[in-house]
Parts: structure tokens; C-alpha cells; sequence
């Protein structure tokens, strides 16, 4: 998927790290929560972050937005430079990226009219008069399929979780952004209504053509609505593929893994595969294993493994993987280190 | 990730329909606002209308030839004290004193503690430390001890009583400002807005400030019980409101030294004291309920 | 308002080689009092529970899975009115004084929740809350205690056992955690263990690797499993049999190699098909319900999915009854889905309806 175009987010060697101090306050650890991650989303595209509890995604999406400063690494949009922004130049770029988060109530204020929250960032990006924005919050909610004259005066304590996380869309996409990052934005609704939503943001993707970075820790869920999908594990990206090659021909381990963890249901059939746990325990963001992170758990790990990081190479089919035995690849004939 | 809560959130949700237990929760909960809102309302009448309406004598100034009647005397509906001044007078006029120095000091504790506080909070670091460590020292301190000292060096006085009363409760305020607006601030909405192109006093008004008000407020009404009640200690300590102005704590004080002859000049500033308490506490808790829409 | 025990009796699982039943409940009904209104959490429940069994029991919130397993423990809120019958081998669960189920409650029904950190307690270490789940159903000196707590240690396969036994909850991770919580619920033997949402809170690599544990502890100690979930694919991994509820009521029970591919009651069908399964291609769209599951306090007349349901027609108003009307599978509908006939659940090509259905 090569485009010739700038694209639309860039990435490159971001890196977050915190600090934890012990219990005087001095210098404890350091947690690597990114660590040197470098990718690219085009306009239109649906990019997909998967992973664990403590593999940086959140982090990754906090630093991108720049809610948090990266300790170091570039991230690029719409060919700008966001790292090196004040908080005043950022705020124009938050017209064309804008955030949904997991808990529907918590990033909605629990006092404001429904209209006033999806109005909030047209007042603050906009010129508009108070006509056209009560016009324009009509459209939006009709937009996320709630009934603009019975949800507009109501406050989000009276709303249920899919209807709150459907304001909170209404709000992303207000300014018609280019890039909306979704962090975790389904995990914590019904099973039911996360398939409402997720085909809200499929509706969306086709009318406004919006891109999107769909971070979840649901590898099901992601792949079904990425056209490309980046693996995360202890802040390094392990795998970066197209969605459907990632479940066909996963590259890294780590992926496999993930992929052999979670039951398999042919709907149809009735046939189902059971997970096969991988065994041993993820190991600390504080004191992450030498060499490649995953070797500990991993079923192929090998000497070099441990006194070489692995980096991410092409691996060919527009798959990127950052392992010294991709699977499914002779290691040989691969050239070294490249950016996705 | 939270299953397991929604279903007992449902469990517990507002109903639907209008039925008549729902009524009555209502009512309930409107009487349980009112009759301490009323009582307060009523408090403050007394004392501030009540003495330009009532043919009261005057508070000061009575005649000892006059003194220690019991109620119901003609002309002295509570009798007079030791000093053959009007209790009824005293009490209302007292009331003035106490009520103003306890509204006075919590809104100088709501403004300057909570304005301290959120910039606390919002400067984080060692701004942040150096201003907490600084409120810790001072609420370290026996407020009561700290409180005389400051009215010792002050002298007794109303406003130097409002002085040394805000000096111990700022502080506390503080604090609870500093952790409400660390706990709004943390909030999505809050990131939400700055994304929203939201400028940072717009924010500070509309997103973080009718967050953190009704926690401060609520602290704020249990803090008039506590201010009054301490301004008596002070005024019972002769640091307060000088004798011979009343007020409840300074006719404690005097009721205090005659209690086996005459308790009721006792008991009518305490029974004041504690009706005043009570409202205001009442009145807190309900008010930062309903606030925060539970 | 009688349901109908999908399975056969007692006396006649022993002559088929089934394994004896070790609880069996009959017609549970849970009633909560909230501002003058009744919530009818649980609607006439019944299953059965074997040795060495385990029986999944899925729905979304709200459809009283959780509310009727914390009935069956007695935890629920002293508000909450429990009817039917529940009986634990000889002993009837419900009506129970506290007191009477403080006896019970571990030693031979325990329960395992769902989130690790906020069951346990952070001032205690691991090992001390073992060896206090041990002694509360057997008087041990502490020596043996903590013995048989190193013992519990090793069978929920926590590495290091004699140091975990010394950790604080903090120290480990989810997965461990929950381990440990395992062990705590494992410490008397008791002849039930109950999952309630175990394992939704863990990474899916975490998960996969409990679930695997509790099969394992099932063969070797014979423990019946009540798996509550709302995990489809979890439950036709695992379980052997698969109770569907919805608005309090079963509405679909059968053993798992009957049920999957067999898929009768549409609500059922719409679960399955609103899960994006790692074979669903990239941008399809998942089969949708629109609306939310009813009011538990004001439940419709009549079959309570009608009004969401694809399939409904004017006879659903009155309320079908849980039936097996095949051997072994059990539901509760008029207009079931036929997979055989070619019925299709799994996702669409065209858009899914998005719409907020009218409350």
C-alpha cells in the first residue's frame, strides 16, 4: 500500500518513557511505554493499534495528540510538525484530529445539555452563529442516529453508555475532522451496542471519509474494521500488516500468539477452535528483557534473540515485522531495517 | 470493561414512571432541603430583621436593678441577665455578630482557599508541594490554639475575629479544592474540551468550576457549623466579639458564670448555636447531593 | 409460569453414566424493591449442574446472570426477595440465613470475581488470605494453614509458590492475581465454583491461560463450573453446556456441540452475529439489533425481545415458553432461526441498521 501522496499522520521514533520514584522520591525505574514506534496513516485509513495491558497504545495515542509531549521522535500531520507546537498553533490543528475515549461518560461533562457538548468545539473552532450551530448539532446527532429533538436537551446521566459514546462521535466528527483516534472507544458498551457502533464508525468512514487509529486490546475487533493493522508489545510495534494478511500469515510470534489465544467460532458450523494459551508472564514495562522484549515468552526465541533487538523489517506483502525469524519467512533473503 | 457494574447500575437507576412512592421520594427529598433552607432563612430574619421590628430594648446598657428576671417578664419575654440587659435582645443581636462572622469567614474561605487550591492544582510540581506543605503546617497547628494566638495578637475585635477565623479555614478549603480539581481536571471531558478548541478560561469556568463548587460548597456549609461554634470558643476565651456586645459565644461565657442560679442563659445561645449547626449541616449535604444529581 | 427441566432427572442420570447432579435449581426468581417499583432481576431459572461439569451462562447486562448467581451465594442486598429452589446436594440455598450461608459459602460453593484487584485485599499478603480462606471451613493450626496455602499456590500453577505466599496483591499481575483468587475459592474443595465475568478484565493471552487452568482443575478435582459470561466464543470453547438469558428468563439451553451451529432463539443468533470473529473480513458489517435490552422494572408483555427482534410477529405477545422441543435443546420462541434451512448469521455486506430504536 504504497502512496506517493504526504501522508496524512506520520510517525517517527516516537518514544515515551515515565519516570517512578520510589519512596523518598528519588529516581526509581523507568518505564519504556513507547519505545521507538514509526508509522504512517493515509487519508481515509483505518489504522489499527492492538494490544495487551502495558503495550503503550493509550500512551502512543496520548503523545500523538500531544495531551502528553513525547520525550523524543517526530509526529507529523498534514505534514506539520505537532512536538514542537505551542499549545496555541495546536489548537488549529485540532479542527482535523479529534478523540473518542473509552468511557463515554467520563469525556463527557456530566453537567452540559447534550446540545451544548456536541456544539463545544464549533464554538471553539468556528464562527458560527447560534442558528447554524443548533442546525449543524441537528445533522450531527441525526448523523450518529440519535433523534436530535429528544436527546438535545437531555444531560448524559440520563443517557445509557452506547447513546453516551454516540454524543461523544457527534462531538469528534462536529468539524468534519481528517484523523479520529478512538481510544478504546468500544470496550467498556454492551456487546450489542459495540456492533451498533462499530458499524457507525464503518458509516461514517464511507460518507465522510474520515481516517481513523482504532486502538483496542479486542484483535477481532480491530482487524474487522482496519484496512491495516499495527501490533503493539511493551511499547514496540511487533507487527504491522494489512488486516486480512495479519490473520492469514502473521509475521511475528507475538501476533501468532494473540491470534492462537482467542476462541475461533464458525458461526455457521458450530465448529469452534480452542484458544492455546501461550504460557509464562508478560514481563515489567519497568525492567523490559534484553534483546527482543517478547523472548521470554516466546516459543522460537533463540540466543540471538537476547543480545539483539530485532528491528522492524519488510518482510514482504506490505507486512512489517520486527523479529529475527518472521514466521512464515526465510529470515535470509530479507533485507535489513526499514520504516513501514 | 465494567459488566458486571452496569447491571447493578440498572439495578439502581431512576425509574421510568411516575408512581406514588416516587412522589413521596420527592417530597421527601424537597423537605429535606426546605425545612433546614427555612430554618436558616429564618435564623437570619430573626436576627437582622427581628430587632427593627420587634419592640426589643437594647442589647447593652440595661439596668442592674433590672437583672436576672425570668422569662416571660412583661417587656423581657426571656428575661434579663446579670447585667439586667434583655436576653432577646442579646440572642438576636448576638445572632448578628455570630452569623456574620460565620458567613463572612467561610467566604473568605471559599474564595481565597479555593482559589489557592485550584492553582494549586493547576501548577503542579513544586509550586504545588511547596503551597500544600505550607497548608499542612498550618492545619498541623490545633486550629484553636492557632486561632487564639492570632486573636490574642489582634486584639478582640469582629473583624479581627473574621481575621484569625479565616486564618483556620482557609486551609481546609484548600485541600479540598486542590483534590476536587486534580480529580475534574484528570477527567476526559476536560481533554475533550481543550481538543474542542475550548481557551483555558472558558474551560476553568464552564467545564471545572461547576465540578468542583458543589464538594467546596458542601465543605463550606459544614464549615459555618464549625466557624460559629469555634467563634464562641473565642468570644467564651473573651478573644471574640468584646463584651458587652453579644453575641452566642460571649453569652455562653456569662450565662456560664451564673449556671446553677440561672441555666437558661445558657441554654438560649446554645439552643440557638446548635438550631444554627444543624441547618447549615443539613443543608450542605443535601444541596451537594442534589448538585451532583444523585 | 412453570419452565420445564431441559435435562433428565437425577435417578435417571445415574443409569445413563452421567455424572451425578451436584446442584439443581428449580424456577429461581429474584425481586428487587427500587422506589416503589418491583425489578424482577431473575424470572423463573432452572439448570442443573454436574460433577466436573461446566455450564456457561451468557447474556448481556441486565439479563440477571450475575443477579442470580450472587442469589445463589446470598449475596445479594437484604432488599432483594429470592424464590424457588436451589439445592446444593441436600442443602436448599435459597432462604438461607446469613449465618446459615457463611457455612456453606466456600466450603462447598465459592465464587470468583471478576476484577482481581478490587477483590483482594492490599494490606494482606497472598499467602495470609489463603491461609485464612483455609481456616475458615477447617480449624487447622496456622503451620498446616499456610501449608496447604503453598499447596493451593501450586495448583493454580503460580510460579515461585513459597515467595508468592509472601507478595502483596500489588506485586502481581492480573493474570496471578486471579490465580490467586482461584485459590482462595478453591481452599475447601467445594463442590461449585462459580466465575462470575473471571476473566473479562484479563489480557486475552491471560485469559486463555485461566480458562485453560480452571479445565484443568475441573478433571483433576471434579469441580462443577457455573461460568457466567457474555462470551460466546469463551463458551463454545469451554463449557458443556450453554444457558442463554435474557430479561431474567432462560431463553436458550442446550449443550455446547448441540447448540453452535444450531442456533434457535434469534437473540441468540444476534449475539453471535454481532461478535467479530478473526474470520470476519476487514469492513464488514456486523449483523445489528438496534434498541437496548427492556426495563427490568416494566418488562413488556409477552416475549421480552419482541421489540427488538427481526422475526417478531403479533403471537409473540404471548410469551413463549422455555421448551425442548428438540432432544436436549431448550427454547423459548415462536419464529426460531433455522441455520439448517439456511438462516445466516453472521455478518451482512450491506450496512447495518444504526439507528437508536425508540426507547
Amino acid at each position: 500500500m504504497s502512496q506517493t501522496r504526504t501522508p496524512l499522520l506520520k510517525v517517527s521514533g516516537l518514544v515515551q518513557e515515565y519516570v517512578t520514584r520510589g519512596a523518598g522520591g528519588q529516581k526509581a525505574g523507568v518505564v519504556h511505554a513507547v519505545s521507538d514506534v514509526s508509522f504512517e496513516l493515509h487519508e481515509g485509513e483505518t489504522l489499527g493499534i492492538v494490544g495487551e495491558t502495558g503495550s503503550g497504545k493509550s500512551t502512543l495515542a496520548r503523545a500523538i495528540i500531544q495531551v502528553e509531549r513525547p520525550r523524543s521522535g517526530s509526529v507529523q500531520f498534514q505534514g506539520r510538525e505537532l512536538t514542537t507546537m505551542s499549545r496555541r498553533e495546536l489548537v488549529s490543528v485540532h479542527r482535523d484530529m479529534q478523540m473518542v475515549y473509552q468511557d463515554p461518560f467520563g469525556s463527557l461533562n456530566p453537567r452540559w445539555r447534550i446540545e451544548d457538548v456536541v456544539a463545544e468545539p464549533l464554538r471553539g473552532h468556528t464562527d458560527m452563529t447560534r442558528a447554524e450551530r443548533v442546525a449543524r448539532v441537528a445533522e450531527l446527532l441525526d448523523l450518529v442516529g440519535l433523534d436530535p429533538a429528544r436527546y438535545r436537551d437531555r444531560r448524559p446521566m440520563e443517557l445509557s453508555g452506547g447513546q453516551a459514546q454516540r454524543v461523544a462521535i457527534a462531538r469528534a466528527i462536529a468539524l468534519n475532522p481528517k484523523l479520529i483516534i478512538c481510544d478504546e472507544a468500544i470496550s467498556s458498551l454492551d456487546v450489542l451496542i459495540q456492533a451498533q457502533v462499530l458499524n457507525l464508525f464503518e458509516k461514517l468512514r464511507d460518507e465522510l471519509g474520515v481516517a481513523y487509529l482504532f486502538i483496542a486490546h479486542d484483535l477481532a475487533t480491530v482487524k474487522q474494521v482496519s484496512d491495516r493493522v499495527a501490533v503493539m508489545h511493551l511499547g514496540q510495534l511487533a507487527e504491522f500488516s494489512p488486516a486480512d494478511e495479519l490473520y492469514a500469515h502473521p509475521r511475528h510470534p507475538y501476533t501468532r500468539a494473540l491470534l492462537d489465544s482467542v476462541p475461533v467460532l464458525d458461526v455457521v458450523t458450530g465448529a469452534v477452535r480452542r484458544p492455546r494459551p501461550l504460557q509464562g508472564e508478560p514481563p515489567s514495562p519497568l525492567h523490559p528483557p534484553s534483546g527482543c522484549r517478547f523472548r521470554t515468552r516466546c516459543p522460537i526465541a533463540q540466543d540471538v534473540c537476547a543480545t539483539v533487538e530485532p528491528a522492524l523489517r519488510d518482510t514482504g506483502d506490505g507486512q512489517f515485522a520486527s523479529c529475527h525469524f518472521p514466521l512464515g519467512v526465510d529470515a535470509a533473503r530479507l533485507a535489513p531495517a526499514t520504516a513501514a | 470493561m465494567a459488566v458486571a457494574d452496569t447491571t447493578t447500575r440498572a439495578l439502581l437507576s431512576p425509574t421510568i414512571g411516575v408512581e406514588r412512592s416516587i412522589r413521596w421520594a420527592r417530597i421527601r427529598k424537597r423537605l429535606v432541603i426546605g425545612v433546614p433552607a427555612a430554618i436558616v432563612v429564618l435564623l437570619f430574619a430573626a436576627c437582622f430583621v427581628g430587632p427593627y421590628v420587634l419592640p426589643l430594648p437594647a442589647p447593652i446598657g440595661g439596668d442592674v436593678l433590672n437583672s436576672s428576671r425570668p422569662p416571660g417578664t412583661p417587656g423581657h419575654p426571656l428575661g434579663t441577665d446579670v447585667n439586667g440587659n434583655d436576653v432577646l435582645s442579646r440572642l438576636l443581636h448576638g445572632g448578628q455578630a455570630s452569623l456574620i462572622v460565620a458567613v463572612a469567614v467561610n467566604a473568605i474561605g471559599l474564595i481565597v482557599g479555593g482559589l489557592i487550591g485550584a492553582l494549586s492544582a493547576y501548577l503542579g510540581g513544586k509550586a504545588d508541594t511547596i503551597i500544600m506543605r505550607a497548608l499542612d503546617v498550618l492545619i498541623a497547628f490545633p486550629s484553636l490554639v492557632l486561632t487564639i494566638a492570632i486573636a490574642q495578637v489582634l486584639g478582640p475585635s469582629l473583624p479581627n475575629t473574621i481575621l484569625a477565623l479565616s486564618a483556620f479555614s482557609i486551609p481546609g478549603v484548600a485541600r479540598v479544592a486542590r483534590s476536587s480539581t486534580l480529580r475534574v481536571t484528570s477527567m476526559p471531558f476536560v481533554q475533550a474540551a481543550a481538543l474542542g478548541g475550548s481557551p483555558w478560561w472558558r474551560t476553568l469556568l464552564f467545564h471545572i468550576a461547576p465540578n468542583v463548587l458543589p464538594q467546596l460548597l458542601n465543605f463550606a456549609m459544614l464549615g459555618m457549623g464549625i466557624v460559629i461554634v469555634t467563634e464562641g470558643a473565642l468570644s467564651f476565651l473573651g478573644l471574640g466579639i468584646p463584651a458587652p456586645a453579644p453575641s452566642w459565644g460571649n453569652m455562653i461565657y456569662e450565662g456560664q458564670q451564673s449556671l446553677s442560679a440561672t441555666p437558661l442563659l445558657v441554654l438560649w445561645p446554645s439552643l440557638a448555636l446548635l438550631l444554627a449547626v444543624l441547618s447549615f449541616n443539613l443543608l450542605g449535604e443535601n444541596v451537594r447531593d442534589e448538585m451532583s444529581g444523585r | 409460569m412453570t419452565t420445564v427441566d431441559a435435562f433428565p432427572s437425577d435417578t435417571v442420570t445415574r443409569t445413563d453414566g452421567e455424572p451425578p447432579v451436584v446442584l439443581r435449581v428449580d424456577d429461581l426468581r429474584v425481586t428487587f424493591t427500587r422506589g416503589g417499583r418491583e425489578i424482577h432481576a431473575v424470572n423463573g431459572l432452572s439448570y442443573t449442574v454436574r460433577r466436573g461439569r461446566m455450564l456457561a451462562i451468557i447474556g448481556e447486562s441486565g439479563s440477571g446472570k450475575s443477579v442470580s448467581v450472587r442469589a445463589l451465594m446470598g449475596l445479594l442486598p437484604p432488599s432483594a426477595v429470592v424464590e424457588g429452589s436451589a439445592l446444593l446436594g441436600d442443602e436448599q440455598l435459597v432462604g438461607r440465613t446469613d449465618r446459615a450461608m457463611r457455612a456453606i459459602r466456600g466450603r462447598d460453593v465459592s465464587m470468583v470475581f471478576q476484577d482481581p484487584a478490587r477483590s483482594l485485599n492490599p494490606t494482606m499478603s497472598v499467602g495470609a488470605q489463603i491461609v485464612e480462606a483455609v481456616r475458615a471451613h477447617r480449624p487447622l493450626p496456622k503451620r498446616e494453614a499456610a501449608a496447604r496455602a503453598v499447596e493451593l499456590l501450586k495448583l493454580v500453577r503460580l510460579s515461585a509458590p513459597e515467595r508468592r505466599f509472601h507478595e502483596y496483591p500489588h506485586q502481581l499481575s492480573g493474570g496471578m492475581r486471579q490465580r490467586v483468587m482461584i485459590a482462595i475459592a478453591l481452599a475447601a474443595d467445594p463442590k461449585v465454583l462459580i466465575a462470575d465475568e473471571a476473566t473479562t478484565a484479563l489480557d486475552v493471552t491471560t485469559q486463555a491461560q485461566i480458562m485453560e487452568l480452571l479445565v484443568d482443575l475441573q478433571e483433576r478435582l471434579g469441580t462443577a463450573i457455573i461460568m457466567i459470561s457474555h462470551d460466546l466464543g469463551l463458551a463454545a470453547s469451554y463449557a458443556d453446556e450453554v444457558l442463554v438469558m435474557y430479561a431474567g428468563r432462560a431463553v436458550e439451553h442446550a449443550p455446547t456441540s448441540t447448540l453452535f451451529g444450531n442456533v434457535r432463539m434469534p437473540y441468540t443468533a444476534a449475539l453471535l452475529g454481532a461478535i467479530p470473529q478473526l474470520t470476519t473480513p476487514s469492513h464488514a458489517r456486523l449483523t445489528v439489533i438496534g434498541g437496548h435490552p427492556p426495563d427490568l422494572g416494566a418488562l413488556p408483555e409477552g416475549c421480552a425481545f419482541r421489540e427488538r427482534c427481526p422475526r417478531a410477529t403479533e403471537r409473540c405477545i404471548e410469551r413463549p415458553p422455555l421448551e425442548e422441543h428438540e432432544p436436549a435443546h431448550a427454547y423459548a420462541c415462536w419464529h426460531p432461526v433455522d441455520q439448517r434451512a439456511g438462516d445466516v448469521l453472521g455478518p451482512l455486506t450491506e450496512t447495518g441498521d444504526v439507528k437508536e430504536e425508540a426507547r
